[in-house]
């Protein structure tokens, strides 16, 4: 199944791209989800919110794919491929590594449980709803 | 894409292509549900294979040209799946095992690294074995009525 993927850009402070996947998020399309981020952040966004509510299936590329994301939305060098656990690693260690500005929303259980299990939900925020997750990062 | 086999065992092969990992999980889908198992053993069975499938593919061809072939079948209410290719050696159950708990845990696209911890969290056994004339052979064993380590 081919994945696709709407893109929401929203006003409010700070501005909010809203980023929806449909279908599966694997090795072969993981990089087009880099690619938004990093096009909404240089566009002004500075929250962002991945929509998984129609998200089926998110291999190991999908962890990735949002950790690149955090770290574009801090103004930040998404990681090499080759850049290793190291360095990814002291990244989870700091004090405060759950990114404030990016939030999941709607994972279905399947996606929430290959979050959990990875630890992924020590990085990410995830919020019952898109709305939800856009009023927590501008703080309605 | 080639499928053959009937009842209790099934086969597909690939090209050692990213573009084709969506038809392996389709057939170990198919294959968990004609077999009887649940969609919970299914869930797992293709995030496992598509996490040792993309490896081969990624880490293994390198992105040069190759099959894969996966074979799934069912044996005293297990489910055995064998990932069968011509790459390099390499048996993924000595690689050093991470902390899966703490995050975060991708270090590369594909193969990510999560590597074979992922792979034990999901199956109840994992082999490798270097085939006779090249390559590897590697299995991933699910009983059909088990629950995963986290239940």
């Amino acid at each position: 199944m081919a994945m696709t993927i709407d893109v929401e850009r929203l006003g409010g402070n700070p501005p909010v791209t809203v980023i929806a996947l449909a279908g599966e998020l694997d090795a072969s399309n993981y990089e087009q989800v880099i690619d938004l981020v990093r096009t909404a952040y240089a566009a002004g966004s500075r929250g962002l919110v991945l929509d998984l509510e129609q998200l089926t299936f998110m291999a190991s590329s999908g962890l990735f794919a949002m950790h690149s994301a955090v770290r574009i939305m801090r103004g930040e060098t998404p990681p090499d491929a080759e850049e290793g656990w190291g360095a990814l690693h002291q990244m989870a260690q700091d004090q405060g590594a759950q990114a404030s500005n990016v939030r999941l929303a709607a994972a279905q259980e399947p996606i929430a449980r290959v979050l959990d299990r990875t630890g992924m939900l020590r990085l990410f925020a995830l919020d019952a709803t898109r709305a939800e997750a856009v009023s927590a990062i501008q703080g309605a | 894409m080639v499928v053959s086999g009937a009842h209790e065992s099934r086969t597909i092969q690939v090209p050692a292509s990213v573009d084709h990992l969506a038809e392996v999980r389709t057939f170990v889908r198919e294959c968990v549900a004609d077999f009887g198992g649940s969609k919970r053993v299914a869930d797992d069975l293709v995030q496992a294979v598509d996490e040792a499938t993309c490896n081969v593919m990624l880490h293994g061809y390198k992105s040069q040209p190759g099959d894969i072939d996966v074979e799934a079948r069912l044996r005293d209410r297990k489910i055995e799946i064998r990932i069968l290719d011509r790459g390099p050696t390499f048996d993924p159950t000595t690689a050093p095992e991470r902390d899966t708990t703490s995050p975060p845990m991708p270090t590369r696209p594909g193969g990510m690294g999560l590597g074979i911890e992922l792979l034990r969290t999901l199956t109840d056994e994992v082999h490798h074995s270097a085939r006779p004339d090249g390559g590897n052979e590697l299995t991933l064993v699910r009983s059909i009525d088990s629950q995963t380590q986290e239940e």
